[in-house]
């Protein structure tokens, strides 16, 4: 009998508990009364992205009595799932630091960026990422970091299979990942599985003329520029001339068999030297180029770029969701960011900061000839999860106009 | 008027005692549901509650953002309907749950005889079998994977050692030896339970019934068959239905190991939902893939105990 009494009243406790949790987790969306306190959510880049933030909230705090900022750190690989929840629950932070902004905008959660940085910051942002960060011709989002990809070669690799020079066109992307496979390597790392296919495929399309949108920003997946250039690589994969199966292979798998000297050409970004090659072999003799074009006249480079949200949550967290930003904007504070991540810049101040170290100088160059993914069209999350999901099965059992459709009808349905 | 107030005093008092004998018999019946009332409350909080609000989501227009918009009416599920991989990932489903549930009870049959054997050391066995349920399945995923990685893993390294493969498979890039591989994998996180429940089951079985088939000369395979696996059903009925259940609601297995690639070839419809709501960014139609999810468990463990005459086991 006693034991009964016990259960229950340890049921009632439960569920008394868990109704007071609900009730406590509904309310406090909104931002609340207190003002001057304000939640951030920060994506980890890695392992040093807390100690940086942890730094920077307290000396913000320090320099700003009465204002607090509470930091959640979150892993990439959870973000999209928490952003949801976030948002579905009206639990929204007050800054967001994420790769998309264009919905929030708009459904009218997030500020205009110039409500919420000072006309100094604002202006200090380059053109190229302010064109990339605008919806309907306002600029939403604050362009956070900044990547470009390009060739990665092994040189050793290169020398003993007796090319001299990185490819330019396709035609020799081939030919020297034949050269390559003779000397028992892998030619070309492809990474079509789904962490970054869509990264991946613009890299190559968009030096064949190739993209997401065509000319009047409309949605042209399934140009023939893009059938043709899948028909390229699926050719590289069919020929054995990449890492066995393209369709599931991820770009860590790829770069850590490069880091290893197993793979003759891969394309990567700035973060690749510390993120992938040191940690395995700091004496590998690799090389940098331009990525390679179909017939070598120009050669675009993919830009990617990283956003601050700042959102509204009623409006009482303006004055210190804009003094955070213009605190962690300012010159020394931001390079600081840049050069322990190993990111390329925003702003044109801190733009100065990394090029005077040669590797990340050609990553720096290759900007102005950037192309990025329409990020700013509100459907754009959707097409690339349509591309991370099938992208890949065109170089092995899909084919690859039919690919190409089925992610076209996916983006026209999205709008 | 002191005549009146006696009287109606008097009615009061006659009127009183029936109401508190009925308030009596009225407590007495409601008492059960006070006992039960919190886990009441319990169930409906947490299992009837999400459910509703999953069949609501269903209904709803979902931004990508996450802001519900309004209804949808049943365009959620048309467009569920429409996708051309859905009817692959059922079937599969539905391939993916017998397999492992047979497979699992067969291994179990024969492990739990095992465990109620007397021999010496049958404790150290019975902790070794639970060991793959005490290990996160998350955890006991990521291993295989990295065992049945290309490059580095130990399955090609045996198999290459052994002259049995001349150069590494990837294993787990081949949609079907991908799904054999998973299947293998859930196969050995479902053993412990389905084991145990049927150990359970063993042990109920009186020792008499055993004695009396061998006065009456059956062999091993009779007694068996005509007495052992009988008398076993309740055990089997639950340590299948609840098998059923989680296998078909498997999530981290095939997530850790393909997530559901190359495309939607080893997806289920767990797996499937998941890319809905997060890579199309569809949350109302991945909700209208829960609500189908939900009827299909619905429907097969009612089949299944319809199948295996549960109400016997009842009675």
């Amino acid at each position: 009998m006693k034991r009964h009494l016990i259960g229950v009243i340890a049921a009632g406790l439960t569920v008394t508990l868990g109704m007071t949790g609900c009730s406590k987790g509904s309310s406090s969306g909104g931002g609340g009364g207190d003002s001057k306190t304000i939640k951030f959510v920060a994506a980890i880049y890695d392992d040093n992205t807390k100690g940086y933030w942890d730094g920077l909230i307290k000396d913000f705090e320090a320099a700003n009595k009465g204002y607090k900022v509470n930091l959640e750190m979150v892993d990439w690989t959870q973000m999209d799932a928490k952003v949801k929840t976030y948002v579905q629950t009206k639990q929204t932070p007050d800054i967001l630091n994420y790769n998309a902004f264009s919905d929030f905008a708009r459904d009218g959660l997030t500020y205009p960026a110039s409500e919420v940085v000072s006309p100094q910051v604002l202006s200090d942002f380059t053109p190229t990422f302010v064109d990339q960060t605008k919806y309907n011709g306002t600029q939403y989002a604050l362009p956070f970091i900044a990547s470009a990809r390009l060739l990665f070669f092994n040189k050793d690799l290169f020398k003993k299979a007796g090319i001299t020079n990185p490819p330019s066109t396709w035609a020799e992307v081939k030919s020297d990942a034949q050269k390559l496979k003779a000397k028992g390597a892998v030619g070309y790392g492809l990474p079509l599985g789904p962490e970054e296919s869509q990264a991946e495929f613009y890299s190559w399309a968009m030096n064949d003329g190739g993209g997401w949108v065509d000319s009047s920003g409309k949605w042209a997946i399934n140009q023939p520029a893009n059938v043709d250039t899948l028909n390229f690589l699926r050719d590289l994969t069919k020929s054995g001339l990449t890492q066995p199966n393209p369709e599931t292979t991820d770009r860590k798998t790829v770069f850590n068999q490069f880091a290893q000297g197993k793979v003759g050409m891969g394309i990567n970004g700035p973060f690749t030297r510390a993120g992938f090659i040191d940690p395995v072999n700091k004496n590998l003799n690799y090389g940098i180029a331009p990525l390679p074009s179909k017939d070598g006249s120009v050669h675009n480079t993919l830009g990617v770029v990283d956003v601050l949200n700042a959102f509204k949550n009623g409006g009482k967290n303006k004055d210190a969701v804009t003094k955070f930003l213009n605190y962690f904007y300012q010159q020394q504070n931001y390079a600081k960011f840049l050069k322990l991540e190993n990111f390329l810049p925003t702003t044109k101040s801190a733009g100065s900061a990394l090029s005077s170290d040669p590797y990340y100088k050609q990553f720096v160059d290759a900007l102005p000839q950037a192309k990025f993914a329409p990020t700013s069209n509100p459907a754009w999350s959707a097409v690339a999860g349509a591309v991370k999901q099938s992208m890949g099965t065109a170089v092995a059992s899909g084919d690859p106009k039919k690919v190409l459709d089925g992610i076209q009808k996916t983006a026209e349905k999205n709008g | 008027m002191q005549d009146t107030d006696v009287r109606t005093r008097g009615a009061r008092a006659t009127a009183r005692a029936p109401r508190a004998r009925t308030g009596r018999r009225l407590g007495q019946a409601l008492i059960p549901y006070v006992w039960i009332g919190p886990a009441t409350l319990l169930i409906a909080v947490v299992v009837l509650w999400p459910v509703v609000e999953m069949i609501r989501t269903s209904l709803q227009k979902i931004s990508s953002s996450g802001v519900t918009l309004g209804s949808n009416g049943t365009t959620n599920y048309s467009d569920l309907f429409d996708e051309g991989d859905l009817v692959h990932v059922v079937v599969r489903t539905l391939l993916w749950v017998a397999g492992v549930v047979i497979v699992t009870m067969v291994i179990s049959l024969a492990l739990a005889q095992l465990l109620n054997a007397r021999f010496p050391g049958r404790r150290v066995v019975r902790w070794a079998v639970i060991v793959p349920w005490a290990a996160s399945v998350l955890m006991t995923a990521l291993v295989w994977k990295w065992m049945l990685d290309n490059y580095f893993g130990v399955v090609n390294e045996v198999l290459l050692d052994l002259h049995v493969l001349h150069k590494p498979v990837n294993w787990l890039a081949h949609p079907d030896q991908a799904m054999l591989w998973m299947m293998w994998v859930a196969v050995f996180v479902s053993l412990p339970f389905a084991s145990f429940v049927i150990l359970a089951g063993l042990q109920t079985i009186p020792g008499e019934v055993y004695e009396a088939a061998r006065v009456d000369g059956s062999g091993t395979f009779r007694t068996y068959f005509r007495i052992t696996l009988p008398m076993l059903r309740p055990a089997l009925l639950i340590a299948a239905i609840i098998n059923v259940i989680n296998v078909f609601n498997s999530f981290p297995i095939i997530w850790a190991m393909t997530q559901g690639g190359p495309g939607h070839a080893t997806d289920t419809t767990t797996t499937f939902m998941y890319k809905i709501a997060f890579f199309d960014q569809n949350v109302g139609e991945s909700a209208a893939m829960a609500v189908v999810n939900f009827a299909l468990v619905l429907v097969m463990v009612l089949l299944y105990l319809r199948a295996s005459r549960w109400r016997e086991e009842v009675r």
